[in-house]
């Protein structure tokens, strides 16, 4: 039981270390989906918009934790 | 279609990612062996591995009826926030915001800790052991699967991806059983830095390609989005230690 505890809880840091950064790095995916969707994006677009976004995150990501 | 610009990637990123977890996992297995004998270390070592062979060979041949689009963006949205976590991970240690992680204090609290259990029998302390090792191998090693899966997840890849990740264990396994010792010396967070960098590289471009928007370049974009992440890494990294040293003054 121990282990499928620690299991779960690897699991679950694997993809939520940071829950901010998790959430940014999925907006970024939906709003270039959306975008894309919608037409608002052109498929050339995209991948720009897409690695920008990511970098941000990134960004933002590491400013919170050097500050805390 | 597979190429150099996928392959070479792929066998880095799993090989480097395998040698992190490798590392890690070798060092408790190592602290079990010393302190209870190598029986229970290679009893749990052997029942992890086992387990994780089962989940890719169950996950493995899944993943191939899944259609590609699908697949990618699905795969690419997991490597992205895995990768990025990484890398923001090593980006922040290499700053000193973060401690390093520390082989031989792992080793060291390890040690202790076996040592400071008092089972009622010879059979329950090796037990136990034999546990501590299954875990320790187990929990690293399912990281080391999602990472295999997921970027030999395209048809092809998964055969670099396991050779990269076997080539590390094989490599730091007799690296570890020579020395007897942890590898401290491995550089564990420029190792994590590189492949958080390659991890959110590679989810990146998936996730376009399963949103149906290609990249410029095809598969080489692959190398020029790790290049950017890498380049990026290293500017923040300078940022925070700039902002510590500041801080300290």
């Amino acid at each position: 039981m121990n282990v499928l505890k620690a299991l779960g809880a690897t699991i679950l840091k694997m993809f939520v270390a940071d829950l901010w950064l998790t959430l940014t790095a999925l907006l970024v995916v939906v709003l270039c989906a959306g975008g894309l969707r919608a037409r608002l994006l052109t498929a050339g677009e995209a991948p720009l918009l897409l690695a920008g976004g990511v970098l941000i995150a990134l960004t933002v990501g590491v400013v919170r934790g050097a500050g805390r | 279609m597979v190429n150099l610009a996928t392959t070479a990637p792929i066998v880095l990123a799993s090989f480097l990612a395998c040698a992190v977890e490798v590392v890690e996992a070798f060092t408790i297995v190592l602290a079990v062996s010393i302190v209870r004998g190598a029986r229970p270390a290679a009893m749990g070592t052997a029942a992890a591995l086992t387990v994780l062979a089962v989940a890719v060979a169950i996950f493995g041949p899944l993943l191939a009826t899944v259609p590609i689009h699908g697949l990618q963006l699905v795969v690419g949205v997991l490597l992205l926030v895995f990768g990025l976590g990484w890398l923001r991970k090593a980006v922040l240690r290499t700053g000193g915001a973060l401690a390093l992680h520390d082989e031989t204090a792992a080793f060291a609290d390890q040690t202790e800790a076996l040592r400071s259990e008092a089972p009622t029998s010879r059979q329950a302390g090796d037990w136990l052991a034999g546990i501590v090792a299954f875990k320790a191998v187990l929990l690293e090693g399912t990281e080391v699967v999602f990472i295999v899966l997921a970027i030999g997840a395209r048809p092809g890849l998964l055969v670099p991806a396991s050779m990269g990740a076997a080539a590390a264990c094989v490599l730091v396994l007799a690296a570890g059983v020579e020395l007897r010792a942890p590898l401290s010396k491995i550089p564990e967070n420029s190792l994590k830095f590189m492949v958080g960098a390659m991890l959110t590289g590679f989810g990146v471009f998936w996730c376009c390609e399963g949103l149906g928007a290609p990249w410029p370049g095809g598969d080489w974009a692959i190398l020029g989005l790790v290049a950017l992440y890498l380049a990026a890494g290293l500017a923040l990294a300078g940022f925070v230690r700039g902002r510590i040293a500041k801080v300290a003054a």
